[in-house]
């Protein structure tokens, strides 16, 4: 059974969120939130990740926002983990194949669905590179079981299964918003009575934030090359202004 | 205020408008040109009315009264004296654009004419007539006794009066209603685009199975069903042929490009639930549950 000490690096709310799990779960956990996140205190029940710190069972790189800060965190980690602990790295807004090519140890790469709220449902998408090997696949596993959660391996493609789902309903709102289709109170009430969802797609992006909803279509942009999936112009002014998407239409 | 409706089309959703607006105390005329369509519809609301009795959603005497709003009738002129008329017909322009011609001409000055399209423009329906500004679209949802949405659609040339009307009328029949502009797919039918669009692209792909997808949205995202097996139980050729439509008139805009997986299982005539086979198969023991993976 592994031990429970793990480092988590990246950004806010996401850090947050996973610390809080793992805290709950008696992980002895260090973290690190990037300068550019909007919470720069350790969370409740975790300590300050320091770069001399003794050796972890693992690791989890939950960076989505910037691709140089990544970069520069996975870099950092390959420099002072030893080669043979597993790094868990978001791999909503890059795929693991991306990320492997910048590190030394590719193979103790895995990728994982982080995204915000998602944590709550009890299923975490994990990614399984062709660089990615046997024993990360199954300290992940192991990892993902001690947290009490269900593992769903998927293929390796950016935005995953659910990040990508959702984020295209919320740009799709963010458009029809634009529009003046309807009011996003009507656009939320609408999606909930008449296809049963679960939330509106602005109560999601609510919870999520626009920054975020917007990594993921800027990556899928920018690996599909496709049209398909450029943001809408209200969701970039929102992620940039730091607005609620509601408060966007006035 | 509304006292008197009137219901082309005698199908499921026409049935089910005459069924919720009978049982708020207006006066029903529900048409069709078919008489086995007609007598399928009063058989089909008897029913409905008599479960939402065992359900105790409504008292004995209420059914009876309801039961005894609805007119039922093969005759276009026993709409005339309707304050509003609400087509429920095939899903086509041409179709629907000469019945409102039609209807035009014989109802009443103040009388609306209401859609109950899902993804037409009500804008266009509208020009057939000599009233744009009574022209409406009042969306209802399937099972319409159930569904508490409605969406009012207000095409360019739709009054205020007459929105607000519709609006009014769908809060009366117990529902939720929406106001929207009149753009294609309107709100819900635009907005649930990419949840089946990049399902299938994912699919496409080789990301992950049609299983795995369904079983992460629902435990991941809380969904209460996957985009897999609400597409077959929409149909597949239904919710292909509402994407095609979304896609030609937002003039082949790539966000809603229909998928060739979807097209091909059209051409295959696996449908969904209704042909016995879709993404999943539902012949013999039922649907191939989706699978939890740990």
């Amino acid at each position: 059974m592994m031990e429970k000490h793990i480092w988590i690096l990246g950004d806010s709310p996401l850090v947050e969120e996973y610390t809080a799990l793992f805290v709950q779960h008696e992980f002895e956990t260090r973290v690190r939130i990037n300068p550019e996140g909007a919470v720069s205190r350790v969370p409740l029940g975790a300590r300050q990740f320091v770069e001399s710190e003794q050796i972890t069972s693992a690791v989890l790189e939950l960076t989505a926002l910037s691709q140089e800060t990544k970069r520069k965190n996975l870099v950092l980690l390959d420099d002072i983990v030893p080669f043979h602990i597993p790094i868990l790295s978001a791999s909503v807004t890059a795929t693991v194949a991306e990320q492997a090519s910048w590190l030394k140890y590719p193979s103790r790469l895995i990728g994982i669905g982080a995204f915000p709220t998602l944590l709550d449902s009890g299923t975490i998408e994990l990614v399984q590179s062709p660089t990615t090997g046997n024993p990360a696949r199954v300290a992940a596993e192991q990892l993902v079981a001690m947290l009490e959660m269900h593992v769903a391996l998927v293929e390796d493609s950016v935005g995953l299964v659910m990040p990508r789902i959702l984020c295209s309903l919320i740009n799709e709102a963010c458009f029809a918003l634009a529009e003046q289709l309807a009011e996003p109170e009507d656009i939320d009430t609408a999606m909930k009575l008449g296809t049963n969802y679960p939330c509106g797609p602005f109560e999601w992006a609510e919870r999520i934030g626009a920054k975020h909803v917007l990594a993921v279509m800027k990556a899928l942009h920018r690996f599909y090359e496709e049209d398909r999936y450029r943001s809408a112009p209200l969701l970039q002014m929102a992620a940039l202004r730091n607005m609620s998407l509601r408060k966007m239409n006035g | 205020m509304i006292k008197s409706i009137g219901i082309v089309g005698a199908g499921t959703m026409g049935s089910g408008i005459a069924e919720v607006a009978a049982l708020a105390g207006i006066a029903t005329v529900l048409t069709d040109t078919s008489e086995p369509t007609l007598t399928a519809a009063r058989e089909r609301i008897a029913q409905s009315i008599k479960r939402a009795v065992g359900k105790k959603r409504v008292s004995a005497s209420e059914a009876e009264e309801a039961n005894a709003r609805i007119t039922l009738t093969p005759s276009l002129a026993d709409l005339t004296a309707c304050d509003l008329v609400v087509e429920a017909i095939i899903e086509d322009e041409q179709v629907k654009r000469d019945l409102f011609r039609q209807l035009d001409r014989m109802l009443a000055p103040h009388a609306i004419l209401g859609s109950n399209t899902s993804s037409l423009s009500i804008t266009a329906l509208a020009s057939a007539t000599q009233r744009p500004d009574k022209v409406v679209g009042i969306h209802f949802f399937n099972p319409v006794p159930l569904m508490k949405l409605v969406e009012v659609v207000q095409g360019r040339h739709t009054s205020n009066d007459t929105a607000l009307e519709a609006f009014e009328l769908a809060q009366r029949l117990g529902k939720t209603a929406v106001l929207c502009k009149d753009t294609p797919g309107f709100i819900v039918n635009r907005i649930a685009r990419p949840f089946y669009g990049e399902a299938l692209r994912l699919l496409g792909e080789g990301v992950a199975s049609a299983e795995q997808i369904d079983y992460i949205v629902k435990t991941e995202g809380g969904f209460k069903m996957g985009p897999f097996e609400l597409m077959d139980l929409i149909g597949i050729d239904v919710n292909y042929a509402v994407t095609k439509s979304v896609y030609e008139q937002f003039a082949h805009e790539p966000r809603f490009r229909p998928h060739a997986i979807q097209k091909q299982m059209v051409d295959a005539g696996t449908l969904g639930r209704k042909a016995g086979r879709g993404f999943f198969d539902y012949a013999g023991a039922g649907p191939n549950p989706p699978k939890a993976q740990s």
